[in-house]
């Protein structure tokens, strides 16, 4: 293990009786980086970062924190980082001052000292105009920022935050991440969340779990490649065609799946006028001219047709999909029974959707036989 | 020692934030003063009286004033999630639980020196109703510190073991009480079951500070107690880490 490794997580295993909150969840981080940590809920995060700050001992397994074993020495552990737990759970009843200098007092931290520190502190998170109010009467914004500072009161090397921006409104969501990407500069962090769009703002790297395990872990552009895939995106008009009559959905997606190297196909949805579809296929080759080929050949109008690499949000989803097919109660059946599983998939789809064309849509993707296009619709109605 | 210290100020001040401390305060102060004034006959004070004065405070500390403080003291921080902050500072298991059981147990003798103004202002100044022993009285006092440090660290243990506040109050209230009261339960009960119940109960091992007298078994009861209790408290805390 190299010096400059702040948190080494080997093999962590946590069990809660027999569910496995965690299983063989390992991973390093290197000084200075800023690491997102992602997952869907129920993940592991919080028992990882639990673990982390030896608040809760894992099943098996080890971590160490600056070189410090979380075991043996639990007091030298803490006292290299900051913390900040899931929505921030402070004393309401105290002042934010009260709030520091308690944390400070509990790090041994002399007033002069505190002093110096309150002051990069308060304006590094920005609390200059609450100090002198209770926490209970703030607002979700302000309590996480209270949290970020508790976290920094110690000027700590390395810090933990555990969804520093959950709860928030989108603009506290944007003003915490840039205090973190602020704080980022000169500490290691590592940094749960399971907004994208707030890795790709503060990290130059994710690790990313999903049911308790470590899926993918790597710099961003890493773990998009790693997905191996690029997207095209087709719409066709659906009430006009050049030649013919106008196309349905199913005829379109059969011809689009015909095509050779596409993987998948998923309609997408868009207003009444055009089928919109997403295709997966390999990024080496490209299909664009097929794809037209294939829609002068018909007669489709074709609205639009872009190709584009997968978004992290795509891999995220790829990566992570077992747990919302877990949380549809379909979990592991896909392996067993792929029809059938498609059927499941599908009547559940109809029962949170506003359905229409979905039946037909999962309909091809069985034929497709390809997993990636399950995960792409189920996830598209998981946003619904 | 002093992390211990300042969880333990932090405790005791925060009962101040809240209204707690000052109704808990005021209503102990009341209920002994109406017992005394009214009820006791305020004019025939003595000796008896600062005894019947003693076993009046442990019943209504035991009884009322303990569990309220007591309740929070972990329940509410497991409930809030504030305990997983608390924790993660570098701060031992250990002291946790010292901690806030000293800042609880600072709260009840805050309470027990404000009682201490009955007996001064009967018998020292502004009336002075005959000559005050101070002997007994400071051994009565000894008592009640004693019983408040054993009865705090049961309201302690209880608190640990559960998320929600209320079952924390009335459980310790269950508890306290027959822990006061098992000895008139024992005075039915045959031989040395009378006798065990005898020695393990508060009002008996209250009755000889009362009268004046330190007697160290007494000494020892309420401090094995409050050990045990911390003990508990602190292997309770502690599992949280294996669950
Ligand atoms: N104290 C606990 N007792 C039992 N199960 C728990 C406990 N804490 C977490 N879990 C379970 O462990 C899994 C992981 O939880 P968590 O680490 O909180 O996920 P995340 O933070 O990624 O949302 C979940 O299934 C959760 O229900
Ligand atoms: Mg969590």
């Amino acid at each position: 293990m190299s010096t400059d490794v702040m948190i080494h997580a080997s093999n962590l295993t946590k069990m809660f009786g027999s569910l496995a909150a965690l299983d063989r969840v390992s991973f390093d981080v290197h000084k200075g980086e800023v690491v997102g940590f992602l997952g869907p809920n129920g993940a592991g995060k919080s028992t990882t970062m639990r673990i982390l700050t030896c608040f809760i001992s894992p099943s098996s397994g080890t971590a160490k924190i600056h070189g410090h074993d979380v075991f043996e020495s639990p007091l030298e552990v803490r006292q290299k980082l900051g913390y900040l737990p899931q929505r921030a759970p402070l004393y309401g009843e105290m002042s934010v001052w009260e709030y520091l200098r308690f944390s400070a007092d509990m790090r041994q931290i002399d007033m002069g000292t505190f002093k110096t520190r309150l002051r990069k502190v308060v304006e590094v998170c920005g609390l200059a105009q609450v100090l002198g109010k209770d926490i209970r009467t703030l607002s979700h914004g302000y309590r996480q920022r209270v949290g970020l500072g508790q976290a920094l009161i110690h000027d700590p090397p390395i810090l933990i935050l555990d969804e520093p921006t959950s709860d928030l409104d989108p603009n506290e969501k944007a003003e915490v991440i840039n205090y973190i990407r602020e704080i980022g500069k000169e500490r290691t962090v590592l940094l749960s969340t399971h907004n994208l769009a707030e890795v790709e703002a503060a990290c130059a790297r994710a690790i990313i779990v999903s049911k308790g395990r470590v899926v993918a872990d790597g710099t961003l552009d890493d773990i998009r490649a790693k997905a191996g895939n690029v997207r095209y995106l087709v719409t066709v008009d659906e009430k006009n065609a050049m030649t013919g009559k106008a196309p349905t959905a199913t005829v379109v997606r059969d011809a689009l799946a015909g095509l050779a190297k596409v993987q998948s196909v998923s309609e997408t949805p868009s207003d009444d006028k055009a089928h919109a579809f997403e295709l997966a296929a390999d990024k080496e080759s490209d299909i664009r001219p097929e794809i037209y080929r294939l829609a002068v050949e018909k007669g489709w109008i074709l609205l639009e047709l872009r190709r584009d690499a997968k978004t992290l949000g795509d891999v995220f989803r790829d990566l992570t999909r077992g747990e919302s097919l877990h949380a549809r109660g379909l979990a592991d059946r896909d392996d067993e029974d792929e029809d059938e599983d498609e059927e499941e998939d599908d009547t559940d789809d109809e029962a949170d959707d506003d359905g229409g064309d979905d039946e037909e849509q999962d309909d091809r993707e069985s034929d497709a036989g390809d997993s990636k296009s399950k995960s792409g619709s189920s996830d598209k109605k998981k946003k619904d | 020692m002093k992390a211990t210290l300042t969880i333990a100020k932090r405790e005791f001040k925060s009962y101040f934030d809240s209204p707690l401390a000052y109704v808990v305060i005021c209503l102990g102060l009341a209920l002994l003063g109406v017992f005394f004034f009214f009820v006791h006959g305020f004019w025939q004070v003595d000796r008896a009286s600062m005894t019947m004065l003693f076993s009046y405070a442990a019943w209504g500390l035991g009884t009322l004033i303990v569990p309220v403080i007591t309740m929070r003291l972990l329940a509410d921080e497991k409930r809030t999630g504030t305990l997983e902050m608390l924790i993660t500072l570098p701060v031992k298991d250990s002291e946790v639980i010292l901690g806030k059981y000293l800042g609880a147990l600072g709260l009840v003798s805050v309470l027990l020196l404000a009682t201490a103004l009955y007996p001064i202002l009967m018998f020292k100044w502004p009336w002075h109703l005959g000559p005050l022993d101070t002997g007994p009285v400071l051994a009565g006092y000894l008592g009640l510190l004693l019983y408040s440090a054993a009865a705090v660290a049961i309201g302690l243990m209880i608190s640990s073991l559960t998320e929600s506040q209320v079952v924390a109050f009335f459980v310790t209230f269950i508890v306290l009480l027959v822990m006061h009261k098992v000895a008139d339960i024992g005075e039915f009960a045959p031989g040395r079951l009378g006798e065990i119940a005898r020695a393990v109960s508060f009002e008996a091992n209250l009755t000889n500070f009362a009268r004046g007298l330190i007697d160290t078994r007494n000494v020892i009861y309420f401090l094995s107690i409050t050990g045990l209790c911390l003990v508990m408290a602190f292997r309770s805390l502690e599992s949280r880490k294996w669950s």
